[in-house]
C-alpha cells in the first residue's frame, strides 16, 4: 500500500529537515497509530502520502514515495484525492459548505460523478460513519465529534483505498474523542480501509491498533515501525496503565484494563498479604486564612438559558483545584463569570476579598490570570518576550509589578528561555499554550484560572505543566484548572469539582470523587479499585516504599 | 429557585428537504431582481405601497419558522424610512408649501421647512425600506450558497471561494469576540489607534492560517482551483463579446436608436453566452441533488416578469412612474394597470 524509501523532506528556506531519511514499507487493511514528540514531522510525513508535501508546501524532497501504486509527487494531490481522504485537526477549518449532506457531496461535485451515483455514493457515506438523523443538519449546530465525523464522511465519499487522520481527536472533549475512535475502528474492521493515524491520546486507540511508527524528536535516535506490544515496550512515553505494565513487568504488556486486571489483582493480593503496602499519603488541601476567591450563589443567563444555576466556589491559597464536567455544563461561563466577562444576574464573585461589582475586567485581572482556551487569541506581539511585556505594560499601576528580570525568570521557569526572541505564532503547540500562560500570570497573580490547558499537548508537554502548576501551589497560588483531561485531573488535584447543567454534583478530594466515577475514573484507579491510587507514580511510589 | 425548564436539547432542523420541495433559487432571484426594478424604478407612492404589501404578503406565506419571523427588519426599514424623510425634510429648501421657517443664519437648517421636501423624503425612504425588506425576505427564504449556485459554471470556483467568504464573516465576528476578551483579561483598554493591534493582529493571522488549512482540506479533497488550460480560446471570445456589448451600448446612447444599432448588443451578448457555455463544458462538475423546476417555477418567474414588465415596457402609462411632489404638492397619477401588475409579485405566496 505505501512504500516510503529514503525519503527526506526540507521546508523551503529551512537548513534542518522535516524528515529525514525515512523509509517504510506499510501493509493493506492495518490501523496504524502515528506518534512521536510535537515538532517531529507528524504532520509533515502525513502530508507526503497524498501529495500535499511538496505540492502545496514547496519546499526539496528526496527518496521515493509509492502510495497505492502511484508517486504522490509526480501525480498531483487532485489525483490522489481519489485514493487517498485526508482529515485534519480541527474540523471546523476544513468544512467547504454549511450543511451535512452538501459537504459529503462536495468531494463528488468536484470529480463530476453522475448525479444518480451521487445520490447513492452519500447515501452509503452516511450510513458507514451513523450520520443518517443528522443529514439535514447544519454544520454548526453540530458537537465537536459530530464535526469531525462529518469530515471523515466527507473524506470517505471518494471511497480512497486509504484513510490518512492528523490528530484528528485533539480538539474534542474525551466522549466526542471516543465517538470519533470508535467510527475509525468500526471502518477498519468491517471494511478493511486502511488507516493511519497521529494520535496524542494512546490509551484510547492502542487496544485497537495493529502496529505503531514512532518518530522520534528531531535529530534524536531512529525511527520505529513495530507492531503495538513491541513499540510499547520501545517508547518511553506511554499511557499509565503501560506505565504500571512495563514498571511491575507484567508481559504480555496490558493494552487495556481488562487485560491489566488479569496482573493487577493476584499482584494486589500478594502484596497485601506480604503486608507490604504503605498507606498511601496524598496532599491534604489546607487552607489557610481567608479564600483568595469567592462566589456565592452565581446565576448567569444566555440567550434565555440558565447557564449557571447558584454555584458556590471558594479558592484557596496553595491549592489546585479542577473542575470537570461534559460539554455544556456551565464551566467555561463559570471562569468567564468569575473574571468579570459575564454579568450574572444573581450572586456576587470577589476576589482577595474585594468585590467585583464595579470593576473593570482589566482591574479584576490584576490579581487572577486567567488562560482561554485558544492561546491563539492572546498572541499579538513581535516576540515571546514583548508579550510578557505589554501584559506588564498594561497592568502598569499595579504596584507590585516593577521587579526588574521578573518576565526572564517566568520564561526561563517555563522553559522558554531560549525563545525569547522568537515570534510566538512560530512556536508549537504546546509552546505557544506556555507562552500564553506566561503572559497571563506575569503579574504574579495570586489566582490562576486555566480553560483547558492540555488541549492538544504531547506527553512530554502535559508533564511539564503540571511540574509548572504543582510549583506555582507550593508557592501558594490558588489555581482552578476546567480540563477534560481525566489523567490531569489525577496527577494535580487536591480537590476536584464536577459541575452538570449549571450546578456543582460533586466536590472533593480526587480519590473520592474521580476513583468511583465510571465516566472519570483514570486508568490506574480502574486498575487497582479500592487503594486510592491514580496515577502511576502513586503505584511506582509504593514500590519505592518498600525497599 | 428558577423553574423554568430548558430548551430542548436538539435544535430544529436545518432546511428539511424532503418535506415541501420549495422553490428554485433561480425563481427567487427573478422574484427578487423584480422588486429591486420596481423599487429604483418608480417613486409613484401608490405603486410603493402595493409592492412593499405584496412583499408583505408573501413573507407571511414563506417565512414560517418562528425565530425568522422577528420584526427586526421591519424595524430596521421603518427606521431607514423615518430617517431619510426627516433628513431631506432638514436640508432641501425647494417647494412653496412652506410649513415653518428657522432663523436663516442657523447653518443647513435655516430657512423654509417645506412640505414637499418632507414628502420626497418619505417616497425616497419608502423605495429604501421597501428594497430592505426586500432583501431581508430573500435572505430568509433562500440559503446564500443556493443563489451563489447560479453563477455559470465556467466561474464554479469562483462561486465556491465567494460562498466559503460568506461562511467566513460570522466565524471571524465570533472569532473577533473571543480575541477582545483574551485582551481584555491582559488588561487591554482600547485608546487610540495603536491599541488595536492587539485585536487585528490575531484575527487577520488567525483567518489567515485558516484560509490555509482550508485550501489544503480542499486540494486534499479533489478541488481544482485553476481553470482548464484549454479553455483560453473561451475566454477571448468572452472578452470580445463583452466589449462588444459595451460598444453597442454606447452607440445606442449616443447616436440613439437606429435599426442596425442593437446588433453590436445582440451579437456580443450571444458570443458571450457561448463562451460562458463552452468554457463551462471543460469545467467538469455536477450538482448534489438538484433541485427538479416544478411549475410552481414557472409561474413565479411569469409573475415577476409580468411585474417587471409593466413598469419598464412602454405599454402603460409609463409617465405616472415618474412622480415627484416639486414645486407643489398634488396628489399622483396613477395607471391602474400598473398597480395591478404589481400584484405578479404576490404568486409565491399564493402556490
Amino acid at each position: 500500500m505505501i512504500q516510503l524509501e529514503h525519503l527526506t523532506y526540507f521546508y523551503p528556506g529551512a537548513t534542518h529537515p522535516a524528515l529525514k531519511d525515512i523509509s517504510l514499507e506499510l501493509p493493506d487493511g492495518q490501523l496504524i497509530l502515528l506518534i512521536g514528540p510535537s515538532g517531529a514531522g507528524k504532520s509533515t510525513l502525513l502530508r507526503c502520502l497524498n501529495g500535499l508535501v511538496p505540492h502545496f508546501s514547496g519546499g526539496v524532497l528526496s527518496g521515493r514515495v509509492r502510495v497505492a501504486g502511484l508517486d504522490p509527487v509526480a501525480a498531483t494531490p487532485r489525483l490522489l484525492s481519489q485514493h487517498v481522504g485526508f482529515v485534519f485537526q480541527d474540523p471546523e477549518a476544513q468544512f467547504v459548505t454549511d450543511q451535512v449532506e452538501d459537504e459529503i457531496a462536495f468531494a463528488l461535485e468536484n470529480a463530476a460523478m453522475p448525479p444518480q451515483t451521487m445520490r447513492v455514493r452519500v447515501e452509503e457515506t452516511l450510513d458507514l460513519l451513523g450520520l443518517t438523523p443528522l443529514r439535514d443538519r447544519s454544520l454548526q449546530q453540530l458537537s465537536g465529534g459530530e464535526r469531525q465525523r462529518v469530515a471523515i464522511a466527507a473524506a470517505l465519499a471518494l471511497r480512497p483505498k486509504l484513510l490518512v487522520l492528523d490528530e484528528p481527536t485533539s480538539q474534542l472533549d474525551p466522549k466526542s474523542a471516543e465517538d470519533v475512535l470508535n467510527a475509525l475502528v468500526r471502518l477498519n474492521h468491517d471494511l478493511g480501509l486502511t488507516i493511519i493515524l497521529a494520535e496524542h491520546r494512546l490509551e484510547r486507540v492502542l487496544p485497537f491498533v495493529d502496529s505503531v511508527i514512532s518518530l522520534p524528536a528531531a535529530d534524536d535516535g531512529a525511527i520505529l515501525y513495530a507492531d503495538t506490544l513491541a513499540a510499547m515496550q520501545a517508547v518511553e512515553l506511554v499511557p499509565p496503565l503501560v506505565a504500571v505494565g512495563k514498571a511491575l513487568g507484567w508481559q504480555p504488556l496490558p493494552l487495556t484494563v481488562k487485560e491489566g486486571l488479569r496482573f493487577s489483582r493476584p499482584w494486589l493480593a500478594a502484596q497485601r498479604q506480604a503486608g507490604k503496602l504503605l498507606p498511601l499519603q496524598r496532599r491534604e488541601s489546607q487552607r489557610p486564612g481567608e479564600p483568595t476567591l469567592q462566589a456565592r450563589g452565581l446565576r448567569v443567563r444566555f440567550r434565555q438559558q440558565e447557564i449557571l444555576r447558584g454555584v458556590d466556589l471558594s479558592l484557596w491559597p496553595g491549592e489546585i483545584v479542577v473542575l470537570m464536567g461534559r460539554n455544556g455544563a456551565g464551566k467555561t461561563t463559570l471562569l468567564r463569570t468569575l473574571v468579570g466577562l459575564l454579568r450574572p444576574w444573581a450572586g456576587d464573585v470577589s476576589i482577595g476579598s474585594r468585590p467585583n461589582t464595579g470593576r473593570t475586567v482589566a482591574e479584576i485581572c490584576r490579581q487572577v490570570g486567567y488562560l482561554p482556551q485558544d492561546p491563539n487569541s492572546l498572541l499579538f506581539a513581535e516576540s515571546v518576550q514583548d508579550e510578557l511585556l505589554v501584559t506588564l505594560h498594561n497592568h502598569q499601576g499595579a504596584g507590585t509589578l516593577q521587579q526588574e528580570g521578573f518576565p526572564s525568570q517566568l520564561l526561563a521557569r517555563l522553559g522558554l528561555a531560549d525563545k525569547a526572541a522568537a515570534y510566538p505564532r512560530d512556536l508549537s503547540v504546546g509552546e505557544r499554550q506556555r507562552v500564553a500562560l506566561a503572559a497571563v500570570t506575569v503579574t504574579q497573580p495570586a489566582t490562576l484560572l486555566l480553560d483547558e490547558p492540555t488541549r492538544g499537548l504531547d506527553y512530554r508537554a502535559k508533564m511539564a505543566l503540571e511540574q509548572l502548576l504543582r510549583g506555582w501551589r507550593d508557592d501558594g497560588t490558588a489555581i482552578l484548572v476546567v480540563t477534560h483531561d481525566v489523567e490531569l485531573a489525577a496527577a494535580i488535584a487536591d480537590r476536584v469539582i464536577l459541575m452538570s447543567q449549571g450546578e456543582i454534583i460533586a466536590e472533593g478530594p480526587p480519590t473520592e470523587v474521580l476513583a468511583t466515577s465510571p465516566l472519570f475514573a483514570p486508568q490506574i484507579a480502574r486498575l487497582f479499585p479500592e487503594t486510592g491510587w491514580l496515577t502511576a507514580e502513586d503505584v511506582t511510589g509504593a514500590l519505592q516504599c518498600q525497599d | 429557585m428558577m423553574t423554568e425548564p430548558l430548551p430542548p436539547e436538539t435544535p430544529p432542523l436545518h432546511r428539511p428537504r424532503a418535506a415541501s420541495q420549495p422553490l428554485q433559487p433561480l425563481s427567487w432571484a427573478g422574484w427578487a431582481a423584480a422588486v429591486v426594478t420596481i423599487a429604483t424604478l418608480t417613486r409613484q407612492p401608490v405603486y410603493l405601497l402595493l409592492l412593499l404589501a405584496s412583499i408583505g404578503a408573501v413573507r407571511w406565506r414563506c417565512v414560517q419558522e418562528p425565530e425568522k419571523r422577528s420584526l427586526s427588519s421591519l424595524r430596521l426599514g421603518l427606521l431607514l424610512f423615518a430617517s431619510t424623510a426627516l433628513a431631506n425634510w432638514a436640508m432641501v429648501r425647494a417647494g412653496t408649501t412652506e410649513l415653518f421657517a428657522l432663523p436663516a443664519w442657523i447653518p443647513l437648517l435655516g430657512g423654509g421647512w417645506t412640505l414637499e421636501a418632507l414628502a420626497y423624503g418619505a417616497l425616497n425612504g419608502l423605495a429604501l425600506a421597501t428594497l430592505l425588506v426586500g432583501f431581508s425576505l430573500l435572505h430568509q427564504v433562500v440559503a446564500v450558497r443556493a443563489l451563489l449556485r447560479l453563477t455559470p459554471r465556467a466561474y464554479y470556483p469562483v462561486a465556491v471561494v465567494l460562498s466559503i467568504a460568506v461562511t467566513f464573516v460570522p466565524t471571524t465576528l465570533l472569532q473577533l469576540q473571543q480575541i477582545r476578551e483574551a485582551q481584555a483579561v491582559r488588561g487591554h483598554r482600547l485608546r487610540g489607534v495603536r491599541s488595536w493591534l492587539p485585536l487585528i493582529v490575531p484575527l487577520l493571522e488567525g483567518g489567515l492560517e485558516r484560509s490555509l488549512q482550508l485550501a489544503e482540506a480542499m486540494v486534499a479533497r479533489g478541488f481544482a482551483s485553476l481553470a482548464a488550460p484549454h479553455a483560453r480560446g473561451a475566454q477571448g471570445l468572452a472578452l470580445a463579446g463583452f466589449a462588444s456589448l459595451v460598444v453597442g451600448w454606447l452607440l445606442q446612447l449616443t447616436v440613439g436608436t437606429l435599426w442596425w444599432t442593437p446588433l453590436p448588443m445582440a451579437g456580443g451578448g450571444a458570443a458571450l453566452l457561448f463562451a460562458l457555455w463552452y468554457a463551462g463544458r471543460q469545467h467538469p462538475y455536477t450538482v448534489y441533488r438538484p433541485q427538479p423546476w416544478q411549475r410552481r417555477d414557472w409561474i413565479v418567474l411569469a409573475g415577476a416578469l409580468l411585474a417587471a414588465g409593466a413598469y419598464l415596457l412602454p405599454i402603460f402609462d409609463r409617465s405616472t412612474l415618474f412622480y415627484s411632489p416639486y414645486p407643489t404638492l398634488t396628489g399622483p397619477a396613477l395607471d391602474w394597470r400598473i398597480g395591478l401588475a404589481t400584484a405578479g409579485l404576490l404568486f409565491p405566496a399564493l402556490l
